[in-house]
């Protein structure tokens, strides 16, 4: 195999280890491709936001359709309520965590289904892993599909550092569909403005923060944050989608001015220069 | 059952309105985990070290590892070797990200395990398909002496960007890793072309020293330039909870793989 179709690096990768820093260093070199640079990540929350039913959902369905003529979606949706309950007894029952991740992919499928019901007349489809091949057409054809966030790692979850809740699930999920297509933007539909310093459900005092890195949000060693801590971790190591928002979807015109470009929840970024 | 006080149709649970990302409710989720196959044991059998050795090394290497299934239940994953690294080098000159190289990373392993499974069906083992796996596991595991599958975790597209360069961190001796860990197996060996952990690359030179044992903490600490196994399982070995240790063994001497199975210590053993 070894021959003059290799590059220099693919021969010291045949020949080296893969568990060699100074060898990784070199994989980088080569200028990434952008595979889906104008679709954007839009991830739907499952408590936050499905679990509140028509009051909440109807009014985002019509948001998403209007915004139809000028921004490509790539819908991704949360598990919520059902979740908990499902890891509740799992975690009685003594569930792994990767038993677990299943658990939380069945109910963020369900919740991925009624998106796509609900947005079926405007010929957008719900999409498996499986079937992510088919998402570039899907874009162009019908310009949005809907995908269960939850990441497809089943059996394979990593354990949490703490307790046993899979610690990659549907914001890490979602993220990663915008880092890996390199997406125009990765916005987060939840019931708050943002991140505050604390759950602003249970302390008053929360106060809101606009905007912060993610060494910020580390320094701040928050007890709650508003999106996954993987997604924090994710950020850092990211090539091409070094930002997120996180807005409030209960308020109308939010999404709208996110998918616009403008700055109206939490933007957090990998650094300062993302 | 329901309750909407705050708008939101909650079903009634421990977890009910709580963040799963608080600190504090976390902590309330460590219990006691099951093991779901607990006499199993997951064999990595190394692409470029074994597989793509060919005969010489392979052949015998089935020859034991036949005799073993008479004995004991195997869940053997693949490496995907050469033509992994080479569709990796490809893809990186072509600008592929790291999750599209994690997905093409998956036929590589699949076509070891095919000819694994080629080789091992004449005891009744036989390579499965990645879509049914992992749910199908525990019908396989009580219905034939053994399994193959492809290494890989189902990460795909959703693989991890790692902290340095571009390839995808998550490899097969994770997803052999995380398999045995969720349910619960007997033990992990890995199964490579050198007698264990050495204190450098033993084939960049002469004086390299066989470690025995070590914890993934020390090993952390020690920052050694390559390891025998993929990085990212010192990181898992922190988080297991029922898989302690992994044995990393010489497949070009196969009867120490009978033997590390059998529980003796005949490679490098790494705990937690």
């Amino acid at each position: 195999m070894q021959s003059d179709l290799l590059t220099d690096l693919g021969a010291a990768m045949l020949a080296g280890s893969l568990t060699d820093e100074v060898l990784m260093a070199q994989t980088d070199k080569t200028p990434p491709v952008r595979l889906l640079p104008d679709a954007n990540v839009v991830k739907v929350g499952g408590q936050s936001f499905i679990d509140r039913g028509r009051a909440a959902v109807f009014p985002l369905i019509d948001e998403i359709v209007a915004n139809l003529p000028h921004h490509k979606m790539i819908i991704g949706t949360g598990a919520g309520t059902r979740a908990r309950h499902a890891y509740s007894v799992g975690l009685d029952l003594g569930m792994p965590t990767g038993v677990l991740s299943v658990l939380g992919t069945f109910v963020s499928m369900q919740n991925a289904r009624m998106l796509h019901y609900l947005l079926a007349k405007h010929g957008i489809p719900f999409i498996e892993p499986a079937q992510f091949a088919q998402l570039p057409l899907y874009l162009s054809e019908r310009r949005a599909a809907v995908f269960f966030g939850m990441p497809p790692y089943t059996f394979w979850q990593e354990n949490p550092t703490i307790g046993r809740i899979p610690p990659h699930r549907t914001d890490t999920g979602a993220y990663l569909v915008s880092e890996v297509f390199a997406a125009r933007s990765m916005i987060f539909v939840k019931d708050e403005d943002g991140l505050y310093t604390a759950d602003p459900k249970k302390d008053k005092h929360a106060r809101f923060i606009p905007k912060a890195t993610v060494a910020e949000i580390e320094a701040m060693d928050l007890d709650d944050v508003v999106v996954e801590r993987a997604v924090l971790e994710m950020l850092k190591n990211a090539e091409h989608r070094r930002s997120v928002q996180v807005i409030n979807g209960l308020k109308p015109g939010q999404l709208t001015r996110a998918l616009n470009g403008e700055h109206v929840g939490t933007v957090i970024t990998a650094d300062e220069n993302a | 059952m329901s309750d909407t006080v705050d708008g939101r149709h909650h079903v009634s649970s421990f977890l009910m309105r709580e963040s799963l990302v608080d600190k504090h409710v976390l902590r309330s989720t460590e219990t006691s985990v099951v093991r779901m196959l607990p006499n199993a044991h997951v064999i990595k059998l190394g692409g470029r070290s074994i597989l793509d050795a060919g005969r010489g090394v392979v052949y015998p290497l089935v020859g034991v590892l036949a005799q073993m299934l008479t004995e004991h239940k195997l869940i053997l994953g693949t490496g995907g070797g050469a033509r992994t690294r080479h569709v990796f080098s490809v893809g990186l000159d072509l600008g592929m990200p790291t999750g599209v190289l994690a997905q093409l990373a998956a036929a590589d392993a699949l076509g070891n395990a095919h000819i694994l499974g080629a080789l091992l069906a004449p005891y009744g083992v036989v390579a499965i398909p990645p879509e049914m796996f992992g749910h199908l596991l525990p019908l396989f595991v009580h219905a034939v002496p053994g399994v193959i599958f492809n290494g890989v975790p189902p990460y795909s597209i959703w693989e991890h960007p790692p902290a340095i360069g571009r390839i995808p961190p998550h490899r097969t001796d994770a997803g052999c890793f995380l398999l045995a860990e969720c349910f619960g197996c007997k033990t992990l060996t890995l199964i490579k072309d050198v007698d264990g952990l050495y204190d450098r690359d033993p084939k960049l030179g002469a004086g390299a020293e066989l470690i025995r044992e070590i914890s993934a903490a020390e090993l952390e600490r020690r920052d050694l330039a390559t390891l025998p196994f993929d990085r990212v399982l010192l990181r898992l070995l922190g988080t297991a909870r029922l898989l302690r240790s992994f044995q990393i063994v010489n497949g070009h001497k196969p009867e120490l793989v009978a033997a590390a199975v059998n529980g003796e210590h005949v490679g490098t053993v790494i705990h937690a």
